[in-house]
């Protein structure tokens, strides 16, 4: 109740300084550069379907690449961090393939996949991807010994290893790394939509709908708007994720002597 | 009921090689309780482990029950130095963590209610004071049924009332159950207090340096006796001289 409060505080304080500017600019170039929040919200009401179905298509889009990410990144970089062998030959790799962003390979990926939904999925995938391969390499690094020495005690096998201690002890770390990620997803998903979604309609996408209205700056700032809702709905979804998956980290402190 | 035969145990190769057993040899009698001491880095964990059937020896043999320990057995239930709990699983999945990866049934209700931990089996670790988590590591060990409790300081890093007590508890749980115990402690009045006899270790590489017998274990009021303190003294000697 009280996160829903202070998440309505701020937007009420993005939307009071998105009016300040709004007059400020209008008062000193004597025209309107920047529409007030009443004139884009009025315009995204009157379009309100439009709109709706460009935010589902690119919800859709960042949630497959998100998953596939998480399936693909996941595994493997717990392999990685916790297997000495695996981390010696292939860490290098990946920190030589990490920094490389993903757009600077657009030619090659459109190329390889063409323009249809595919390619967008590839490239916002890349990036999510090696987010959580990187956390949860680290995560798996750093794993105290003593949760892995009281398991083996116990005789467990590789996969009772991972799933007793691997996995839970690195989510939290892999988590909160994909929310951190989910502001560079979302700079991706406008990337892809408006450079590989010419051929398709404001409908396809929020970028394409930002590019197509880009004279019609009210609407083009509604899904200006909508890109910010789709990041904070994907980032308390993964807060909500992680409060569930990892109860124990939000329990209060000692209850018995 | 533990034998252990001109134990060596290196780790790493080359100039990374550290020896850090060399020629152990003791045994045990079952239904005994003895303390390790010695300085840090003595082996004396490693010999632990060792019973355990997580390191494999070097050189040496070593015995429980009449049988070569080759790897982990299910009658031998060590207790790591924090507890080894995991703070993601509650009291009563930590306490069943052994018993449900081994494949066997059990219920660790009776170990927790024991050990004063009932009403707190949906508790994770971290809602636990420190003496608490303590007792889960020990419910998991016991809800084995082990023959032999192998425990890597069970009490370190507690304040000294909290100490006291888990002693106690553990003094009363081997009066109560009867199995072999091995504890390793850097404490040297808890060595005295618990163990039987007292093997006295070498720094590294760790050897059995001097075996000190200690009638007076169990006896009511031991830890005020004159008995006891002059144990303390004799072992602390014993350690300094070891040492030097």
């Amino acid at each position: 109740m009280r996160r829903t409060a202070q998440y309505l505080l701020a937007a009420l304080v993005v939307l009071l300084l998105w009016e300040g500017v709004s007059l400020i600019l209008l008062a000193t170039r004597g025209r309107m550069i920047l529409p007030t929040p009443v004139a884009t919200l009025s315009e995204a009401g009157r379009h309100f379907g439009e709109l709706a179905s460009a935010f589902g298509a690119s919800a859709l889009r960042f949630l497959l690449s998100l998953l596939i990410a998480f399936a693909l990144g996941l595994p493997l970089g717990l392999l990685i961090g916790f297997e000495g062998s695996l981390y010696q030959l292939l860490s290098p790799l990946i920190y030589l393939t990490y920094p490389i962003p993903p757009v600077a390979l657009l030619v090659f990926l459109y190329l390889a996949f063409g323009v249809g939904e595919a390619v967008k999925v590839v490239v916002i995938t890349a990036a999510l991807f090696f987010q959580v391969l990187v956390a949860a390499q680290g995560a798996a690094r750093g794993i105290p010994r003593t949760y892995v020495t009281a398991v083996r005690s116990a005789g467990a096998n590789r996969w009772q290893l991972y799933r007793h201690v691997v996995i839970p002890a690195t989510l939290p770390e892999v988590l909160t790394a994909a929310r951190v990620s989910v502001g560079l997803g979302i700079t991706m998903l406008y990337i892809v939509e408006t450079k590989l979604g010419l051929v398709g309609g404001p409908r396809t996408g929020l970028g394409r709908l930002i590019e197509y209205y880009t004279f019609r700056a009210e609407l083009s700032l509604a899904g200006v708007v909508g890109l910010s809702l789709l990041g904070l709905m994907f980032y308390a979804l993964l807060e909500l994720l992680e409060r569930w998956l990892c109860r124990w980290k939000h329990v209060g402190g000692p209850g018995g002597a | 009921m533990i034998e252990i035969e001109g134990l060596s145990v290196e780790y790493g190769a080359g100039r990374r090689r550290v020896l850090a057993l060399e020629e152990v040899s003791l045994s045990v009698g079952e239904g005994e309780f003895v303390a390790v001491v010695g300085p840090s880095g003595c082996g004396k964990s490693t010999l632990l482990f060792v019973l355990d059937g997580l390191v494999r020896p070097s050189r040496g043999r070593v015995e429980i029950g009449g049988e070569e320990v080759r790897g982990i057995r299910r009658d031998v239930a060590l207790i790591l130095q924090d507890a080894g709990l995991l703070p993601w699983k509650t009291v009563q999945q930590n306490a069943e963590l052994t018993l449900k990866i081994q494949g066997r049934k059990g219920d660790v209700g009776g170990v927790l209610r024991q050990l004063g931990l009932a009403g707190f089996e949906r508790r994770y670790p971290g809602e636990l004071s420190e003496g608490m988590r303590r007792r889960v590591g020990i419910a998991r060990a016991l809800a084995l049924h082990p023959t032999v409790l192998l425990m890597d300081e069970p009490m370190a890093n507690l304040d000294s009332l909290t100490r006291e007590r888990i002693q106690n508890l553990i003094l009363e749980l081997w009066q109560r159950l009867g199995f072999t115990a091995v504890l390793v402690t850097h404490d040297i009045e808890e060595a005295v207090f618990l163990g039987q006899r007292i093997f006295v270790f070498t720094p590294r590489p760790g050897k059995v340096a001097e075996v000190v017998d200690n009638p007076g274990v169990g006896q009511a009021g031991y830890r005020d006796s004159d008995a006891f303190r002059d144990r303390v003294s004799h072992l602390r000697e014993v350690l300094v001289g070891s040492a030097a």
